[in-house]
């Protein structure tokens, strides 16, 4: 077995409350983590597909990987799950979601490289897994409780007899038998999961990380699911430890000094997030709180009152109705302790304000409803509760909201708000991420060639945010030209193009962004989604806080990879890897049903320009982008363009092309899957009569 | 054997947190564990007859151990016939010249010192197996709800003062470190149990059956770093937040007063 492997995989069956083992060496050569669970999901079930999120047939993946419970910084801590997800409309992709927190580390503790979720219980159940012991639990007394109740129930029940939280806890009576301070660690669904709002239900863990993004709450829900827990006291092997310990201290070299003010916003920084709830010093009231073995301690405070604990990014901002900064931080643990995700509500909430000022939506009105939207308007963290409390029970407007806000559009004949913007969910049935597609076209474009908005920030953190956080800490210290040079070094295996990163409108259609989206894609699937590497600090490209601005990206990631396996696994290895998944991934939407006359956006991102109705997006309409024009690089200001139809058609016809897909219908084809080591994958889309044929 | 020319009783009487031990016994030859108890306090009463270094052969024991948590049921192993060195009289014991502090408010939880405290000494990642520990509670108020339990290297070490074979000893040659030599660990978790602070800073390392506590680095077979009192500590150089420091001057050792300070 490699070093950083746990060398199994548990596979949960419960429609029969049996659980068995795969061997993880069969799958070492997907990486770990998404890589793991898109290929595990293809061996269990593609060949049943089309089916829906609420099909016992659909399997759930949660995968750690070899990084995870290691001192890699910010890396491995990411816990992937996979699976046909409750939250695209029309159609539920296969999508994953991930979290962070300190699940996956104690996974791999209890020597577990991830789980495979089969089936459906017949009445609620929690899965206990202490170390390699696994037992299916009665969840009656849990079904109905908040995400936050559950946990700390299970941390007692697991407890029990074995030792008092907070000190060393027995996992058994042997001298041999290992031992914990750590509680548990629990991923739950909450009532909106049981109640399996297809947008909403997400998975908890510990106060504030969330699988927020594609409905596998509710896929719990469904399955009758109600929490995981897991206990681990095993060790993870590691191939050189001194090169671990070393290549972590080298890469404090990348960072500011410790609270340094303005340089904590991306890529290495201790300390975390400058802006939002998240402070990197602690102050009398709260301190950060990082997820096990990250350098950043980006996550959420942890506050006096306990209000607010652990919400992090936009969850604790995104209530801000006119209402306090409290009433924000209460949303907060609303949605939270229901296991509700907040974006879906945060442009919901945007469009029934819009409808309810048009006189369409409200008491009495055309869409009429009791919904006290009068609380909503005043900020008040009530109508959270009252909307959720609505959509869980399919009361009023509830039950029209309760499958998404796109399909309530469809019901209610306002897909026009789709088209206009006013309902802005650019991908898929997707809320926007506030990242606009126009602008970020890397972002638009991968998130509509694949099944979700991808919520990678990666270009985002390596462009307009050195720009934006010098507005507020004094002076940009890098040109758009020596972040092209320093990106163009990076991005291996394209490396020396510069256009990549040329967001100028007469390129943004270019075979130069097909590369960046394709490296992108490749990078995420591999290095993100499938190792760990956290979205906050890697790829690390540029960077304001290392000499020269240069990042520790690629040299990094295979640093710390290597350290851990013994591999010797160079960056564009990887990359290939990344391919390979990305592949699988086509292939499994390929089997859903997906062709190249289904990818586009929402109307509006072809119409409307930036600031329409609804666009979530903190930076106002200024959107800065390096951009090369008139024989000069600069970061210009690229808001309010739209995406030509005709030339988009055209940009998927090369990106398919430079994939090897089919063209015509943007399936893969024999020749690449074969190129991959995916003979299999070809075999089984030929005998569905999905094969691309060039 | 060098020939005993005084005897020297000493008594002592330290409070404890929680689950407790009665020792008594006599620091050459037989020592005898008395058996578990439910009072929370430790009284370690030793006759000792010679301030050097003895080697003795013990004949071959039976005993209980006292639960580790007061809801853990006792462990019963049998040793066989073993030499083992006794230590010196504590009364002489030396003062460490190295501490680790903590700013427990500043910790963000992520355990990185944890893990690299268990690459370094051990080879492998394991939280379970490092000799700090940090303890967090999602749901709690800050800034109660984190706490960094390192060890404290005591003024009084009742670890190894509970040790039956010198395996817990004071280093004179490493900065009068506390630490377990692991060879003569005969795995009895006396040490374990005798820390009087809760959760114990002995580390049991169930995996290999032997006690094992902060040596500040001084044996860090996996880590190419000069350690202890005056090298570097993995926790200390790892921690992204700064949160921990080694300090040379003692701290008071009245609760956590001198371990607990603030970094920031």
């Amino acid at each position: 077995m490699t070093a950083g492997y746990a060398g199994k995989i548990l596979r949960l069956d419960l429609t029969n409350q049996t659980s068995s083992i795969i061997e993880t060496k069969d799958y070492e050569q997907y990486g770990g983590g998404h890589g793991i669970g898109s290929a595990l999901f293809w061996d269990l079930c593609a060949d049943k597909l089309p089916f829906d999120a609420f099909d016992p047939q659909n399997v759930v993946t949660v995968m750690a990987s070899p990084l995870s419970g290691t001192m890699v910084p910010a890396g491995g801590s990411r816990t992937e799950v996979q699976g046909i997800g409750a939250q695209g409309y029309p159609t539920q992709w296969f999508c994953r979601s991930n979290f962070g927190g300190r699940f996956s580390g104690e996974l791999k503790f209890a020597g577990w490289d991830g789980i495979a979720i089969e089936g459906k219980a017949e009445n609620p159940v929690w899965i206990n897994i202490i170390d390699d012991k696994v037992t299916f639990e009665d969840a009656s007394s849990l079904w109905g409780t908040d995400t936050w109740a559950t946990q700390q129930k299970i941390w007692d029940m697991v407890a029990a007899g074995k030792g008092a939280l907070g000190d060393w806890l027995q996992t058994d009576t042997k001298l041999s038998s290992g031992r914990t301070t750590q509680k548990p660690a629990v991923l739950c669904c909450g009532p909106a999961g049981e109640a399996m709002l297809k947008e909403l239900g997400a998975l908890i863990h510990d106060a504030g990380y969330a699988a927020g993004q594609g409905g596998f709450g509710a896929v719990w829900g469904s399955k009758n699911l109600k929490a995981i827990s897991v206990v681990g006291t095993g060790s993870v092997a590691i191939a050189d430890p001194n090169a671990l310990i070393e290549a972590r201290l080298w890469s404090y070299n990348f960072c500011p000094a410790y609270g340094e003010p303005g340089k904590g916003f991306y890529g290495m920084a201790p300390g975390g997030n400058d802006f939002g709830a998240a402070k990197p010093i602690p102050t009398a009231t709260s301190q950060n709180v990082g997820c096990m073995n990250c350098n950043r301690i980006c996550h959420g405070p942890r506050t006096a009152d306990g209000i607010g604990n652990e919400s992090h990014c936009g969850v604790p901002l995104w209530y801000s109705y006119g209402g306090s900064p409290e009433e924000s931080l209460l949303a907060a643990d609303i949605v939270q302790k229901y296991g509700a995700n907040y974006y879906p509500m945060n442009t919901a909430f945007k469009w029934l304000i819009a409808l309810n000022e048009m006189g369409i939506l409200g008491k009495g009105m055309q869409i009429d409803t009791e919904l006290p939207l009068d609380l909503l308007l005043s900020g008040d963290s009530k109508f959270v509760t009252a909307y959720i409390e609505h959509l869980i029970a399919g009361k009023d407007i509830g039950l029209d909201l309760k499958d998404g806000n796109v399909s309530a559009a469809d019901k209610w004949g306002r897909i026009e708000d789709l088209n206009s913007g006013l309902l802005s969910h650019s991908y898929w049935g997707w809320p926007e991420h506030g990242y606009d597609a126009r602008c970020q076209v890397e972002w638009g474009y991968g998130s509509i060639l694949g099944e979700r908005d991808i919520n990678e920030h990666e270009i985002s953190f390596g462009f307009y945010l050195p720009l934006i956080f010098n507005w507020f800490f004094g002076g940009v210290p890098i040109t758009a030209g020596e972040c092209a040079d320093i990106w163009s070094e990076k991005l291996v295996p394209y490396q020396g193009d510069p256009m990549m990163i040329n967001f100028a409108t007469d390129n943004i259609y270019s075979e130069h962004m097909v590369k960046l989206v394709a490296w992108h894609r490749h990078y995420s699937r591999f290095y993100k989604q499938g190792l760990g590497f956290c979205d906050m600090s890697w790829p690390n490209i540029v960077n304001v806080n290392a000499p020269d601005n240069i990042g520790i990206s690629p040299e990094g990631e295979s640093k710390f990879y290597n350290a851990v396996t013994g591999n010797n696994l160079s960056f564009a290895d990887g990359m290939e890897i990344g391919r390979k998944i990305w592949n699988i991934d086509n292939a499994i939407w390929t089997l859903q049903g997906r062709h190249r006359d289904m990818v586009y956006m929402a109307d509006y991102e072809y119409e409307s320009g930036r600031g329409g109705w609804g666009a979530y997006n903190p930076f106002g309409t200024f959107y800065p982008l390096p951009t090369y024009e008139d024989g000069t690089w600069d970061f210009r200001d690229v808001a309010g363009r739209n995406i030509d139809r005709a030339k988009f058609d055209d940009f998927k016809t090369l990106y398919y092309g430079f994939e090897g897909w089919d063209v015509n219908s943007g399936w893969p084809t024999r020749a690449t899957l074969e190129e991959l080591d995916l003979q299999n994958v070809a075999d089984l889309l030929e005998a569905k009569g999905k094969l691309g044929g060039a | 054997m060098t020939e005993n020319k005084k005897t020297n009783d000493i008594s002592r009487r330290e409070f404890l947190k929680d689950a407790g031990l009665l020792v008594g016994g006599t620091a050459i030859g037989s020592i005898t564990l008395l058996g578990a108890c439910t009072e929370k306090e430790v009284v370690v009463t030793q006759t000792v007859t010679d301030m050097a270094t003895t080697t003795v052969t013990g004949p071959a024991t039976t005993v209980t151990s006292p639960p580790v948590t007061t809801t853990s049921p006792p462990v019963t192993v049998t040793f066989p016939p073993t030499t083992v060195t006794i230590k010196e009289d504590f009364s002489q014991t030396p003062p460490a010249k190295a501490y680790l502090v903590v700013d427990s408010g500043k910790c963000g939880g992520c355990q990185t010192c944890m893990l690299a405290c268990s690459l370094v000494h051990e080879g492998r990642e394991n939280t379970k197996l490092s000799r700090i520990q940090v303890i967090q509670d999602s749901y709690g108020h800050y800034p109660d709800d984190r706490k960094t339990y390192q060890c404290r290297q005591c003024v009084f070490p009742a670890c190894v003062a509970a040790c039956p074979t010198g395996a817990c000893n004071v280093d004179t040659a490493n900065g009068n470190i506390r630490t377990i030599d692991e060879s003569k660990c005969i795995g009895c978790q006396r040490c374990v149990a005798a820390c009087p602070y809760t959760p114990s800073r002995v580390i049991w390392n169930f995996e290999t059956l032997k006690a094992q506590k902060c040596d500040l680095c001084a044996n860090t077979p996996y880590w190419n770093e000069e350690g202890g009192v005056n090298g570097k500590q993995a926790c200390v150089e790892i921690c992204p937040q700064k949160a921990i420091q080694l300090t040379r001057e003692q701290p008071s050792q009245v609760k956590d007063f001198g371990y607990e300070v603030l970094l920031r």
